[in-house]
């Protein structure tokens, strides 16, 4: 006598739901825009935090480690004068084969002190091929007084504004450099400042002065390079898979005394920024939803409880429990999409706007000049954070739901019709 | 179709000390095509006698036989498909879908019974045509009185052709000149159709137009007459 020829009708219950949602205009709206704002403060929070610590990551990446850095293990044990990579050649010439190379810098460091007349600092000297460690790190565009190596005159040095300052040091100063050379005796010789620099990272600053490799190299009475740093072409601050390749190839080709590293195994501390930068945006989320899901679960239960008598109708005139879950799962999903999209689109559109303007730092800018941040931040958010934000908002909307369906389904029609509200 | 009521009885709360018997024991036949009322004072119950006729409430005993097949016995998942394919529900409230037309509130449970959208289209326009709100169509429910409301909610009741409707209190809410419209718009389908029609009622133009009157009082049938 009874057939069950119910076929599914998704046009029909989306056009059902989608009216339901606006039945109370006000309601909706006021949740949709608590979602937008919601979302839109998150986005903007992730971005922030996202682009500050790839800022710090780059400019860690562009100033001190590179993408890969090569040594003596003994160097990196105790970095002395001949502790030097027993093999740069067979390095070199691999390197240069490779096309995602933008630049190799060989250099020739030595732990020593400078002084100048009025006080002395221990430092990192740095002895580089003046182009070469330009096309490595962004020091040759980073001279805020006088020039860069490549300048030329007798025995250069390159120091930072904050080394200048502390050693009350002006460009053309003289300054003695002293360190011990291989046989353990005190080498030194007088330099002139040919230019001052400023990189984001103050600590950086105080602890680093470049030479000309050639000038150190004869007062250390040595040849070699100590440290081969390699810059790749662009690639994504927060990924090192690249770099690791790239030393896999080198290691090929390397003496057994000698080591290549990446970005994340030179300073393990940025690997541990990454993964603690994941965990904090995944707590943002996290909270975000959390609240999200309990407003619209309010919204939910008060659309839903307020049409119990109809719903009691549906299932007399003969609407499946099926298809009466659906309509109210789809109203949820309905409500978050509308929310969600909204929310991320007008997200793009900030994310983007401060992506060309940047947030200045202002007076943070010192303080945090110490992480090697720069003084103006662009958020960035990628945009597998933004499809993750949505498809929580989704499946946050559909658990939302599932509580007010259930009380409804399992309600008689008779029951259910009986009810006032 | 024949609709063969035996021995029904419903009693609300009968596990507790105030057990409600609200039908008692009742029997009754009603036949295909037949225009029924049945009528008696509020708490008689004539409304959960519908309900248990139309499979939306089920009796603590006894039987709804409708052609031989008794519904008290059938799954929850068979009694919605019978209750969608078989009984046309006319509510006092109305109780149509406030976000729908009339057009796709008739057009409704044709679509929940998988009919293509062009034969939904069709049936329902003859029937807001029959009704006579061909105009009104795309109007939703909040912008129609009362009357038209209700002619609507007949037009959905025989959308998915139903062996029979069940009307509870149909005119309760209506004026004069709407209840004689819409008795004369149920006459005529159950003339024309031969759609069985049952109400309950208090409403004596209802009743004065009923050919048969079934008298419910205290869960009893008091008197069942034909006129």
């Amino acid at each position: 006598m009874t057939k069950d020829n119910s076929g599914w009708h998704p046009p029909m219950l989306a056009l059902l739901a989608w009216r339901n949602l606006w039945r109370n205009r006000l309601r909706t709206s006021i949740m949709v825009c608590a979602m937008v704002f919601g979302l839109v403060g998150v986005v903007v929070m992730i971005g922030f935090m996202t682009g500050m610590y790839a800022n710090m990551i780059d400019n860690a990446v562009a100033w001190q480690t590179s993408h890969l850095q090569v040594h003596n293990k003994d160097y990196l044990l105790d970095p002395a004068i001949n502790s030097r990579i027993r093999a740069p050649e067979p390095v070199l010439a691999k390197l240069s084969e490779i096309p995602e190379v933008q630049g190799v810098s060989a250099r020739f460091v030595v732990q020593g002190m400078l002084a100048s007349p009025r006080a002395s600092r221990g430092i990192r000297i740095n002895g580089v091929d003046p182009a070469a460690e330009a096309r490595v790190t962004p020091i040759a565009d980073n001279i805020t007084q006088g020039g860069w190596l490549e300048a030329g005159g007798r025995h250069p040095i390159v120091i930072s504004e904050k080394t200048a300052s502390r050693l009350k040091l002006r460009l053309g100063s003289k300054v003695v450099l002293t360190f011990s050379n291989a046989d353990k005796a005190v080498s030194g010789a007088a330099f002139r400042v040919a230019g001052l620099y400023r990189s984001p990272s103050s600590t950086f600053d105080e602890a680093n002065a470049y030479v000309r490799r050639a000038d150190l190299t004869a007062l250390a009475g040595l040849d070699g390079v100590h440290e081969i740093a390699i810059r790749l072409t662009k690639s994504d601050s927060l990924d090192n898979s690249r770099a690791k390749a790239l030393a896999r190839r080198l290691s090929s080709v390397l003496a057994p005394q000698d080591r290549v590293r990446d970005w994340q195994e030179i300073q393990p501390m940025l690997a541990t920024i990454i993964a603690q930068m994941d965990t904090s945006n995944a707590v943002i989320l996290l909270i975000f939803i959390s609240a999200l899901g309990l407003g619209i679960a309010n919204i939910m239960l008060m659309a839903v409880f307020e049409r119990t008598r109809e719903f009691g109708v549906l299932m007399a005139i003969g609407m499946v429990k099926r298809k009466i879950l659906g309509l109210i799962l789809l109203e949820s999903l309905l409500l978050g999409l509308t929310g969600a999209l909204l929310g991320l689109l007008l997200s793009v559109m900030v994310i983007t706007l401060l992506g060309e303007t940047g947030i200045p730092l202002g007076s943070m800018a010192d303080g945090l000049g110490a992480f090697g941040v720069s003084t103006t931040l662009y958020p960035q958010v990628a945009l597998a954070q933004y499809l993750l934000t949505l498809a929580m908002v989704v499946v946050v909307s559909l658990l939302a739901a599932l509580y007010p369906a259930r009380q409804i389904i399992k309600q008689r029609p008779v029951d259910a019709m009986a009810q006032k509200h | 179709m024949t609709i063969a009521i035996q021995a029904l009885t419903k009693i609300y709360n009968p596990e507790s000390d105030f057990p409600v018997a609200a039908v008692k024991s009742l029997d009754l036949t009603i036949a295909q095509g037949e225009f029924v009322a049945i009528m008696g004072p509020s708490g008689s119950g004539k409304t959960t006698l519908l309900n248990m006729i139309g499979g939306i409430d089920s009796p603590t005993s006894g039987a709804v036989l409708i052609d031989g097949e008794d519904i008290t016995r059938l799954s929850e998942q068979a009694l919605i498909a019978f209750r969608r394919d078989h009984v046309g529900f006319i509510f006092q409230d109305y109780s149509l879908l406030p976000v729908l037309t009339a057009l796709e509130n008739v057009e409704f449970v044709m679509q929940l019974q998988g009919h293509s959208e062009a034969e939904c289209r069709e049936r329902a326009m003859a029937l807001l045509t029959q009704v006579g709100l061909t105009d009104q169509k795309d109007k939703i429910p909040a912008k129609l009185s009362g009357g038209q409301q209700q002619r609507v909610a007949v037009a959905r009741a025989l959308a998915p052709r139903p062996r029979f409707v069940m009307a509870d209190e149909p005119t309760a809410n209506l004026d004069a000149k709407s209840t004689a419209e819409l008795l004369d718009i149920m006459q005529s389908l159950n003339e024309q159709e031969g759609t069985t029609f049952i109400f309950s009622t208090h409403d004596p133009r209802v009743i004065a137009r009923a050919k048969r009157v079934i008298v419910f009082e205290d869960g009893r049938l008091v008197e069942d007459r034909r006129q």
